[in-house]
């Protein structure tokens, strides 16, 4: 995506991050004890002690309701849920 | 002490079951009896659980072959394959390997793990290519494609269609594509659509890597694995393989119909940095390919166990996690429950493997029972009696306690 477009793109950011986040919640929430309120800085693995396949099998329910490819190697880079919301978002800015 | 922080809270629980002698983690054979029976905790136990697949471990032709090259050549190569440790065992058995796949060339490799690890990390590259691999995938492939730090693509387990999807969102993109699946995936004991696998990937331009740890020597008419089974021999580009498994001793292999495989020679790590196979290895495995090249009614008896299995584990009503497969599992609701299942079955005399979230599919947690084709009558009636008491003892390991 060129840089104008992402300019373009700018307005839809933040609504867009939030659909994204609440669908990230929506997927994580059967895999919690429901005692954890999920924030953009919950950290996946020690706060919901999400298990690494459970996170990249989100991610497979992401990329098919997104249609785009989210490289396994991004994901092992993020810890919370927001810095995976980031990933997401970008990603989806780089393919659109 | 910031170092090993990390491990406190698993160690918590690995050094509790350690200390009241439940680890099953740490289960010592301590002294084999023949291919299907060990001494553990001083009793005499049935082992399901080794992948023993074809019972070759005690062959007495592949033990005297190791013998003989043990005398000939010695205890170890103490070399690598690339620098200083290649015999003519290992290039006479990578001949015969790719003479019974019907290949042009094979390379031999130290471990199964290492064959997987170095094949994949070699053939893709970051930024040059891409890999696709099946989700069930297993760890040495994941390792292989984390060792290649090219970009790594997960599609749903066995679905040729979630491949296709992936690979389209590709289309029109110049990069290297390797899409990585496995023959039969060793926890579940399912099999992939190999042929639907190979043309989806070639409709991409993607190549297509089939893993035959668990299924070679056992599926197809000559033993070639669920590649045969599928008739798509002809169509793969990578076939790699384990020793340790129906081979009966360790090392690895991965064959190909591309002559390009032999440049994996010198950029594959994992081969080119660790010492090669012993000539003992060696030796077993070329006596034991043997008797899988000749059938020798080996995979007949396994099949017949297996279906001995299956057949009385789903009269009992276990919650099975797939058809009739040399790997038959039982699914258990959680972790706690199937620890105190495979406990049970250890303490009826039966081995098997425990599996637990995160090694497994969907987050399951299973007893795996490898079948072997020298599981004896006896063998066979003593695990199905302990599976059918495990029936009778845990409910929630049935189907009925599920609906």
């Amino acid at each position: 995506m060129s840089e104008q477009n992402a300019r373009d793109a700018g307005p839809s950011v933040q609504p867009d991050d939030d659909l994204v986040f609440r669908k990230i919640c929506g997927l994580l929430e059967p895999l919690t004890n429901g005692d954890v309120k999920l924030t953009r800085d919950t950290d996946l693995v020690t706060e919901l002690e999400v298990d690494s396949v459970s996170i990249l099998d989100i991610v497979m329910e992401i990329e098919d309701a997104y249609d785009i490819a989210i490289p396994v190697n991004v994901i092992s880079e993020t810890k919370t849920i927001g810095e995976l919301v980031d990933a997401i978002h970008q990603i989806k800015q780089e393919q659109a | 002490m910031g170092l090993f922080e990390k491990f406190e809270k698993d160690a918590a629980v690995y050094n509790a079951l350690s200390d009241a002698g439940k680890n099953p983690f740490t289960v010592v054979m301590e002294e084999m009896t023949g291919p299907t029976r060990a001494r553990i905790k001083g009793r005499e136990t049935v082992l399901a659980g080794t992948h023993n697949y074809l019972g070759l471990t005690f062959d007495t032709d592949s033990i005297a072959a190791a013998q003989d090259a043990l005398s000939a050549s010695g205890t170890g190569t103490t070399g690598s394959r690339f620098a200083n440790g290649t015999y003519d065992g290992h290039r006479a058995l990578e001949r015969e390997l790719a003479d019974f796949l019907g290949y042009s060339d094979c390379m031999v490799f130290s471990t199964g793990y290492q064959a997987n690890l170095g094949a994949i990390s070699a053939l893709a590259k970051p930024g040059e290519d891409i890999l696709f691999i099946d989700a069930d995938c297993h760890a040495c492939i994941y390792d292989g494609c984390q060792l290649s730090g090219a970009e790594t693509i997960r599609f749903r387990h066995n679905s040729p269609e979630s491949l296709d999807k992936r690979l389209s969102r590709y289309d029109g993109d110049e990069k290297g594509k390797l899409v990585c699946i496995e023959g039969m995936y060793s926890m579940f004991g399912d099999i992939a659509p190999v042929r639907e696998f190979a043309e989806v990937a070639h409709a991409h331009n993607a190549f297509l890597y089939v893993d035959e740890a668990h299924s070679f020597g056992v599926y197809g008419q000559n033993g070639r694995g669920v590649s045969e089974a599928e008739d798509a021999m002809d169509v793969i580009d990578f076939y790699s393989g384990t020793f340790s498994k129906s081979l009966a001793s360790i090392g690895g292999f991965v064959a190909s119909r591309h002559r390009e495989l032999d440049y994996l020679r010198f950029s594959a790590r994992p081969y080119m940095f660790t010492a090669s196979p012993s000539p003992a290895n060696i030796a077993s495995v070329r006596a034991a390919l043997k008797k899988v090249v000749n059938g020798d009614g080996i995979r007949q008896r396994l099949w017949q166990n297996i279906n001995r299995f299956h057949g009385a584990f789903r009269q009992f009503g276990l919650t099975l996690a797939a058809d009739p497969a040399p790997v038959i599992s039982v699914l258990l609701p959680n972790r706690e429950r199937a620890f105190l299942a495979w406990q049970f079955l250890l303490e009826q005399g039966v081995y098997v493997n425990m599996a637990i979230p995160p090694g497994t599919p969907n987050s399951t947690s299973l007893l795996r029972l490898s079948v072997s084709a020298a599981h004896t009558d006896d063998d066979v009636t003593k695990v199905i009696d302990a599976y059918g008491a495990l029936a009778d003892a845990f409910e929630d390991a049935r189907v009925a306690s599920q609906a």
